[in-house]
């Protein structure tokens, strides 16, 4: 790492503030990160850790109402801060360019793919026809580079599925030539088995054109399979930087070490997952000393006193904001008890009322742009008190299952009972069935921001489900039934008082459960309640999910596309591949040696630790 | 399960106060007392002085007198009655019609939706204040006449507005998650979607009540709308333009106050809309 050459790129002290309020909020508090030429390096940090807006300050593309407050930012010796927008506006393609997020968004979508990358050429505009042909082989040579054929060039993005589109994403973004590329979260909107295609495409291309890499994640293994070092922001500072591998195997803060250890595996279930407490404080609520203290285990009181600083540790190439390291270091690394995973029958027992029975199950979504076949022949059975986990890719139609079994949306034909209330095919249930259907079956949604009503203090959401569920009842008994009702899942009895934008999205989605739990329902959907939320924060629900359904005995069914969740809490998984069940069984069996080739693709998807990563640019799209 | 570390609330943040939207709301409030006790304020505006005539401003009249020697300082602030009173009753009147149809349409969807939705579409394509004109004209005219047409006229831009509003809120998980609690049809749509619905309706209203200012002071200078000699900001501009060479402010002051007050209810109505939108942004 001691690179004599100038590096691509040097931060030195970046301060961010928000400006739009009274006073200004640090959202960055002094980041500092180098990346050498040909490097990879990571960025690593839950929500609100300020990942993103430290690459958006690089290359000068802050939102709105924030701002550089300080520090130093250096592209290739140049200061990028002291530049005007037309030098900075120079600077972007050509040596530092963006890859965002979201592949459904960040092309054009009335411009053929190989216009898109057309744009991006250093070339002038080709003038007669050889220049042309030169042209079309040079976008062709681009979309061979990110392993699409050649045909692609002249179709528009939505013909394309989304691992495609971040491919075009990268090939646009790279047509510039840059000298460094920064990757914003370019797997997180992908399917399992797209993930690590995509990474190995974009370690490939680092390796293949020598350029840096910046690879910004929320998923420390995401940052590990494909980056050389690897920083951890929280808060808008840097609390670890080192090695992939050094980070991976040996923390040297207790934030990395608490993200590693709440992180699911899919290989090893674990008695109970252990979770970081709290979450991750506001702009404006961090004190001084360091941002972490509040949620360490290993906290004294001079880290909330002493100004954090990242020192590099002797002799050995990495750094720590720990105060406290010297004397914690053998502690770091959680204990997690490995537990075996359950073993049911491969075939569910029948039973007298299972919590839900599907049986042939179809659902076609008819529009002008044709019929979607949500559903083809779906059949599962959840018996009570287990828990079935329901994984697939994005559009595979598990959501319309649980939406089907909630009474939210209608089947076309077969069966489907919940609880022992058969449910009519082809119209929605009426009041009397959904009464019915309410005190069996209840769900908790994925998007915390959406799941509370925004007006309705928690207590009043609460209170609500508990009248509909056991009917009215005085006052004094109700409160006392919300303050259990939160206590169950956590949560002090004060926010009952409090509104959903007081709280956080793992706090939210606590609520939320607590209404499901209100009605005591004998089966609870869960679809992907836990998927929006940060991994420490997702590790407190996991846990809180399984202790719940351990006291109560109600039966689950787990909506995931998460395979690290499935081992941890599933007893049995179904999968679920363009409307069908293609695979049935307990999680030991399904996920260990898994039969159908979708499953195992999915396996295979999964981001592998350090130095596992393959240069393959041409992996199947 | 660790006991969590309890962050304090976020402390609510008020958005600063712009100094325009204090001017508004200063100007709509002092509109808002000159047409409720106006008229009672100041009972002298009908007083006549046949004698002096049209006269031009001076320290006994602010703004002069018209061609009956009536003080236009009373009269336009008597007159603020009829012209703000009946807009706010279209606004109010229009905003009714336009959640009751709005949310039925809205959440129920379907037949009531599609017949809420042909009758929008009908009167919109119906020219509102030609439709009023007409409707005023063959009715023989008159202020009651005048406002009842314009509430049904505005109601379909309304009763669209918060159709939509209500589709969007309608497949909100917790719209959602009302409904699977076995909760009754009505009370998830009063309880949980209405709510979350009016903030967007109330900005509506005061544009709409802006609308209406225009609307009826335009009714009001046809001779549609309120009686003559009534003080009213549009009667009195069409009876006293002829009087412009001889006091101008007769006609200059009500046609001022009508943009005044249609300004300021636009301005403030846009303001809360956005606040309201930025904040279901949020």
């Amino acid at each position: 790492m001691s690179a004599p050459a100038t590096p691509l790129l040097t931060v030195d002290g970046l301060r961010v503030a928000s400006v739009g309020g009274e006073r200004p909020l640090p959202l960055l508090d002094g980041v500092s990160l180098t990346v050498a030429p040909g490097e990879s390096v990571g960025i690593v940090g839950e929500s609100g850790s300020g990942k993103s807006l430290a690459v958006r300050a690089v290359v000068g593309l802050l939102p709105p109402g924030t701002r550089v407050t300080g520090g130093d930012v250096r592209i290739g010796g140049t200061d990028a801060l002291a530049l005007g927008p037309a030098a900075r506006h120079a600077l972007r393609g050509r040596r530092v360019t963006l890859l965002m997020q979201d592949p459904f968004t960040m092309l054009h979508p009335q411009l053929t793919v190989g216009r898109q990358i057309a744009d991006g050429l250093r070339t002038a505009r080709p003038r007669g026809r050889a220049a042309r042909a030169e042209r079309r082989a040079e976008i062709v040579r681009r979309l061979t580079e990110v392993g699409l054929e050649p045909e692609t060039a002249d179709r528009y993005p939505h013909e394309l599925s989304g691992g495609m589109r971040q491919r075009v994403a990268a090939a646009a973004a790279l047509a510039g030539d840059p000298e460094l590329l920064i990757a914003d979260e370019p797997t997180t909107a992908l399917d399992a088995a797209n993930q690590r295609a995509v990474l190995d495409l974009l370690r490939g291309l680092q390796r293949g054109r020598g350029m840096g890499l910046v690879l910004i994640t929320h998923d420390l293994r995401v940052a590990f399979s494909a980056c050389d070092r690897v920083y951890v922001l929280y808060a808008g500072r840097v609390l670890e930087h080192g090695a992939s591998a050094a980070l991976e195997s040996d923390p040297r803060h207790p934030y990395t070490a608490g993200l590693l250890a709440s992180e699911p595996s899919v290989r090893e279930r674990y008695a109970a997952l252990p979770a970081v407490p709290g979450f991750v404080p506001a702009p404006g609520e961090r004190g001084t000393g360091c941002p972490f203290a509040d949620r360490c285990a290993h906290v004294a009181p001079e880290c909330r006193t002493t100004d954090l600083t990242l020192r590099p540790l002797p002799g050995e190439d990495r750094s720590s904001a720990c105060l406290r390291l010297p004397a914690i270091r053998g502690d770091l690394t959680a204990e997690r008890v490995p537990e075996p995973t359950p073993e049911v029958a491969e075939e569910t027992a029948p039973e007298e009322a299972p919590a839900l029975d599907v049986r042939g199950a179809d659902r076609v979504f008819r529009s002008a742009a044709g019929d979607h076949r949500a559903l083809r022949d779906v059949s599962l059975s959840v018996p009570r008190g287990t828990v079935l986990a329901l994984v697939g890719e994005s559009g595979s139609g598990k959501t319309t299952l649980a939406r089907i079994a909630m009474g939210l949306e209608t089947f076309d034909r077969g069966e489907v009972t919940v609880g022992g209330l058969a449910l009519p095919a082809g119209a929605r249930p009426d009041v009397a069935d959904r009464r019915a259907l309410a005190e069996r079956a209840q769900i908790v949604f994925q998007d915390p921001y959406a799941s509370l009503n925004p007006l309705r203090t928690v207590g009043a959401t609460l209170r609500e489900a508990l009248v509909a569920a056991s009917g009215k009842q005085p006052r004094a008994r109700a409160d006392a039934a919300v303050e259990k009702l939160l206590a169950q899942v956590g949560l002090p009895a004060a926010y009952a008082r409090r509104r959903p934008a007081a709280l956080s999205g793992g706090e939210r989605q606590r609520v939320a459960v607590a209404r499901a739990l209100a009605a005591r329902p004998r089966l609870l959907i869960c679809d992907e309640a836990v998927a929006a939320l940060d991994v420490s924060v997702q590790a407190q629900l996991l846990n809180l999910l399984t202790r719940l359904q351990r006291e109560e005995g109600f039966a689950v069914l787990f909506i995931t596309h998460d395979l690290g969740v499935v081992r941890q809490i599933a007893d049995r998984v179904a999968v679920m591949y363009r409307g069908e069940i293609v695979e049935q069984g307990s999680t030991a069996r399904v996920l260990d040696a898994p039969a159908h080739p979708w499953t195992r693709r999915m396996l295979d998807g999964l981001p592998q630790s350090a130095g596992a990563g393959t240069a393959s640019g041409a992996a199947d799209a | 399960m660790t006991p969590e570390a309890v962050a304090p609330p976020a402390p609510h943040r008020r958005r600063s106060r712009s100094p325009l939207a204090v001017v508004c709301t200063a100007v709509v409030a002092l509109l808002a007392v000159a047409a409720v006790a106006g008229q009672w304020l100041l009972p002298g505006w009908a007083d006549q002085d046949l004698a002096t005539g049209v006269s031009m401003p001076s320290a006994a009249h602010w703004f002069g007198t018209d061609e009956l020697g009536r003080d236009i300082a009373q009269m336009v602030v008597a007159g603020a009655r009829s012209t703000l009173l009946g807009a706010a009753l279209v606004a109010v009147g229009s905003m009714l019609v336009g959640n009751v149809l709005g949310l039925i349409a809205g959440y129920h969807g379907g037949l009531a939706d599609l017949l809420v939705r042909r009758w929008a579409d009908l009167l919109l394509a119906l020219p509102a204040l030609l439709v009023t004109i007409v409707v005023a004209g063959i009715g023989g005219g008159g202020y009651a006449l005048a406002v009842g047409a314009l509430v049904v006229l505005t109601s379909p831009a309304d009763i669209r507005l918060v159709r939509s509003a209500v589709l969007e809120q309608r497949h909100r998980s917790y719209v959602e998650a009302a409904q699977t609690l076995g909760l009754s049809r009505t009370t998830v749509m009063l309880r949980h979607i209405w709510p979350n619905v009016l903030p967007v309706v109330v900005a509506n209203t005061l544009l709409n009540f802006a609308g209406a200012v225009v609307a009826l002071s335009s009714l009001s200078f046809l001779g549609l709308g309120v009686p003559p000699g009534a003080p009213d900001w549009g009667r009195m501009l069409s009876e006293n333009r002829t009087l412009l060479y001889d006091n101008p402010s007769a006609a200059l002051v009500p046609a001022l106050l009508i943009i005044v007050a249609a300004v300021a209810l636009n301005l403030l109505g846009d303001r809360l809309f956005e606040a309201f939108t930025d904040r279901g942004r949020s």
